[in-house]
């Protein structure tokens, strides 16, 4: 388990994402959110229905969270906060499921995307996610987007990270 | 004044010279590329082929991806009436609509009548090559409705107005300095531009508010799965999902070929598609969406918030025909990676806007345009020299060289039967399919029988070739260039020499062996013949030499496919008896082994007949490496580094085919076992690819991919002196020699200097 850990840091890392790992506690998670939000003032969470609904209640409650966003409000946020369905250790990718409450825009809109991903729920390769074995076959069913490091594009010469898409991916390990 | 040239027009737009049916323009493209695009696209496409090899190299299950990849697409397009009704109910039923475009401008005119429905005046886009070919933009703007392109690359293209360079970075022959002074001219800006971040934020901004605005968002689709109607959409930069998420109608339009049963048989594709795309283990963002999409679409004050909408748009355009025609059904297979235009040492010096159409580029860009478009339209096809550098690296094992000589065979049948090439054609006995090749092309493709007379009399021969008047001659009349010194016929030819060396025979052999007697060696380098027969009698081997029969390799790197044939039937025919008798084939000229190991499997009915020809067929110095191998017998007990002639210190370049055909390592091990030091280059191809350099058409092209080389030989001797330089092809020889004015020799040579006497 924590060698799949370890991979996914190693290669999450080398795909400009930043990883910190956090005790799976509503308290910890809490405060980790805000100290990355410190300098951030509106942020949108797009249900993080991977980890406890506790986890969730405690991350409402930070300043700077708009519940129930209007679309204008999406649109200039700073920071985004959503669960990640699984994690792929070979490539470092997070998986975010869609058509969850805000999730797409809450992975999408905002330049910065803190991810939230249990440990538990990381697998060795991106392919076995489209085994229906592997994690209750979720990977089949849903519409989702296997998140790898910042958006970045090498169309206007050198390798720039951050284009469409957050400028910066913060994944939160909960171990 | 030079009159061979198309005069001044090197401030050719990318866009006047796109469409390539006629010559004239591909000759013009290239001048335009190298003028001005070149070091753009050299830098990005051997970045991507670096970044390529290394991801593939990282992926443990690698051949079993692609064994997977190619059999699901087999299965795909076999089954494709099936999946498309599958298909058809699932999107349906998930309350999407669903158009099979016959033609272009039926897709086209489905989009515009689905935006005209919804009072669209904003379109964004998301990249999608398919939307390039059936010219959406063309129609969309024409009736009045702005289409905003997000993805940065096609924005830079929409900004200058020329058709895409390459499938998946379609401005990657803009560097950023060519970038930050389009975007001043066009949008009059006073703001620096001058940084990568300056000219994404300046891009991002404006499309940012295109995508909060967009009445439509059009995507593609890199896969479709039949069974759920899932949309595999690869990118890096985050406008697909913009696309295909903020506005509430989502387009997307795709090749009905991207078609697959299963969402499950999308898996070995993830991976795989991305090391062979950019070399990532997985782009920024690989969604995997069954519209539409649960989410309510986006909308700013004062906007209606809409229900969602989803249109499929599957395009046939020519693809049902490909499908059904025997040759390019494979194409159908290509899952648009770019492997093939990043391997390839052409593309890599000019870009697609030169070895590429009105929409599709490099290797695989020909059958796309042939199949979308016309025939004529492949003709920049002729640019592939059959190196076959793409063919390990294809995801889904599409033999492109294979197209492109079809290609070229079809586009030969079509040209005009012309005096000349109808005269040599009759001459030198080409198939009769094939004399309405162009002259050029039949004087290379029969090269052999020229080669036969040229050496009857070689001193004769080599004065007339060398005078300044025959030279004027043979570029008029047969395109070789002037300034490319020709092989000269030698003395004595291989087959000649060989009979007067008499066979020791005191012990019972090691092993039999023949050695054949290529065209290019026979006639042209007859002393890498000699050299090894030397070699293989030093470890007692049992060596006849067969007489010299064209294989069949001039004549189909020409599209001259039946005289290929022929010659191919013929060779194995007359070989047969040497395989009867117990002997390995053993053959110097790697273009030429590269026929029996490859290019037969295409030429021989019968495919027993070309596996055992493949198992039985070596390079020369592979032989050697096997016969010491099995001998349990030590490469010093037979070569002594001390004697080389050259000094321990080697700049080798391998063959194009001899990697293809995984022939290089053996050489390698050996020099380094006998006790050499290697530097090797890693360029894919020397530029020269059999008789493409010697084009007066591609002379300049030809000089600058070997620039790369003739650099990596620079860099390799920066400081330590000089490298004794070694190729394993005759004319990568030539190329090597015309670059550093050296002399330059093959490895066996090198071996039979460095034979120790036999006591």
């Amino acid at each position: 388990m924590s060698e799949l850990s370890d991979t996914f840091e190693a290669n999450a890392r080398e795909a400009a994402a930043i990883v910190e790992r956090c005790a799976h506690a509503a308290g910890a998670v809490r405060q980790a959110v805000e100290r990355i939000t410190a300098n951030t003032s509106r942020i949108v969470i797009g249900g993080p229905e991977y980890v406890e609904s506790e986890i969730g209640n405690h991350l409402f409650e930070l300043p700077g969270v708009i519940r129930r966003p209007a679309d204008e409000q999406l649109a200039t946020a700073d920071a985004g906060i959503t669960g990640a369905f699984a994690g792929v250790a070979s490539s470092g990718s997070v998986c975010v499921a869609l058509g969850m409450e805000l999730s797409a825009t809450a992975s999408l809109l905002m330049p910065l995307h803190i991810v939230l991903l249990c440990a538990a729920r990381i697998v060795a390769r991106p392919r076995d996610l489209f085994d229906p074995a592997c994690l209750g076959g979720e990977g089949l069913r849903r519409n989702l987007v296997f998140i790898t490091g910042p958006s970045a594009t090498a169309d206007m010469g050198p390798l720039v990270r951050g284009v469409h898409g957050p400028h910066r991916l913060h994944i939160l390990l909960l171990e | 004044m030079d009159k061979s040239k198309p005069a001044g027009e090197i401030n050719q737009s990318p866009r006047t010279v796109a469409n390539k049916s006629d010559k004239l323009n591909l000759l013009r493209a290239i001048r335009m590329t190298l003028e001005i695009q070149s070091p753009a696209i050299r830098r990005n496409t051997q970045t991507f082929n670096r970044n390529r090899y290394r991801a593939t190299s990282a992926l443990p299950d690698y051949d079993a991806l692609k064994d997977q990849a190619r059999q699901i697409k087999e299965n795909a397009i076999a089954h494709l009436s099936e999946n498309l009704q599958k298909l058809e109910t699932v999107v349906r039923a998930r309350g999407g609509e669903i158009f099979l475009a016959p033609t272009a401008k039926e897709a086209c005119d489905y989009i515009l009548a689905v935006c005209q429905r919804h009072d669209a005046k904003l379109v964004v886009k998301g990249k999608s090559i398919t939307s390039e070919e059936v010219r959406l933009n063309h129609t969309l703007q024409g009736a009045g409705i702005e289409v905003a392109e997000s993805d940065l690359a096609e924005f830079i293209l929409q900004v200058a107005d020329e058709q895409p360079s390459h499938i998946i970075a379609p401005a990657l022959h803009y560097g950023r300095e060519r970038i930050t002074a389009l975007f001043k001219s066009k949008f009059k800006t006073e703001l620096p531009l001058d940084t990568g971040e300056e000219l994404t934020k300046f891009a991002r901004e404006k499309l940012r508010e295109k995508f909060l605005r967009a009445d439509v968002g059009v995507t593609g689709a890199n896969l479709i799965a039949a069974d759920t109607g899932t949309l595999m959409l690869v990118e890096s930069e985050g406008n697909i999902r913009m696309s295909s998420l903020l506005p509430p109608v989502h387009v997307a339009i795709a090749g009905v070929e991207k078609i697959i049963p299963t969402r499950r048989a999308m898996a070995p594709f993830l991976e795989l598609l991305s090391a062979s795309a950019t070399g990532q283990k997985m782009t920024s963002y690989t969604s995997f969406l069954s519209p539409p999409l649960d989410d309510p679409p986006f909308a700013l004050p004062g906007k209606p918030r809409k229900q969602r909408e989803f249109h499929l748009v599957l395009v046939d355009n020519g693809r049902m025909k490909m499908r059904d025609d025997p040759v390019l059904h494979e194409t159908l297979y290509c899952i648009r990676c770019s492997a093939c235009l990043n391997s390839c040492a052409n593309f890599q010096t000019v870009g697609g806007h030169a070895f590429g159409g009105e929409t599709y580029s490099g290797g695989i860009g020909g059958a796309w345009e042939a199949g979308t478009g016309k025939l004529e339209n492949a003709r920049f096809s002729e640019l592939c020299t059959g190196c076959s550098r793409c063919v390990n690296q294809c995801p889904v094992r599409i033999d492109i060289p294979w197209l492109n000589e079809n290609l070229r065979s079809r586009l030969n049948e079509k040209s005009e039967l012309s005096t000349i090439g109808g005269f040599l054609g009759l001459m030198s006995a080409a198939a009769a399919k094939d004399r309405s090749a162009p002259a050029t092309k039949i004087f290379f493709g029969d090269y052999h029988y020229f080669a036969k007379w040229g050496a009857r009399f070689p001193s004769l021969s080599n004065a007339i070739a060398g005078t300044r008047i025959v030279r004027w001659a043979m570029e008029r009349f047969l395109g070789l260039d002037r300034r490319r010194s020709l092989p000269s016929f030698p003395r004595h030819t291989l087959v000649a020499t060989a009979r007067k060396i008499p066979a020791k025979g005191e012990k019972p052999p090691a092993a039999k062996a023949v050695l054949f007697a290529d065209v290019f060696t026979n006639y042209g380098l007859p002393e890498r013949g000699l050299a090894a027969l030397r070699v293989l009698r030093a470890l007692n081997v049992d060596v006849a030499v067969s007489e010299s029969i064209p294989e069949g390799r001039a004549a189909l790197s020409q599209g001259m496919i039946a005289t290929a044939k022929k010659c191919a039937e013929r060779t194995v025919s007359r070989l047969q008896r040497y395989l009867d008798d117990g002997r390995d084939i053993v053959i110097v000229e790697p273009s030429s082994l590269a026929m029996f190991r490859r290019d037969c499997r295409h030429l021989l009915d019968d495919a027993g007949q070309f596996e055992r020809f493949r198992m039985r067929t070596f390079d020369t110095v592979e032989y050697v490496a096997r016969l010491l191998q099995q001998s349990g017998r030590h490469a010093k007990d037979f070569f002594d580094v001390v004697r080389s002639p050259v000094g321990a210190k080697l700049f080798f370049h391998a063959h194009c085919q001899q990697k293809t055909v995984g022939c290089v390592e053996p050489t390698t091990t050996l020099l380094r076992v006998i006790g050499f030091d290697i530097v090797t280059s890693s360029v894919e191809c020397c530029g020269m690819a059999g008789s493409f350099g010697y084009k007066k058409d591609f002379y300049e092209l030809s000089m600058a991919v070997g620039a790369d080389l003739f650099q990596q030989v620079a860099e390799a001797e920066k400081g330590g002196g000089p490298l004794a330089l070694l190729a394993s092809g005759t004319s990568c020889t030539e190329q090597l020699h015309a670059g550093t004015h050296r002399i330059v020799m093959h490895p066996i040579e090198l071996l039979a200097a460095i034979l120790i006497p036999s006591k």
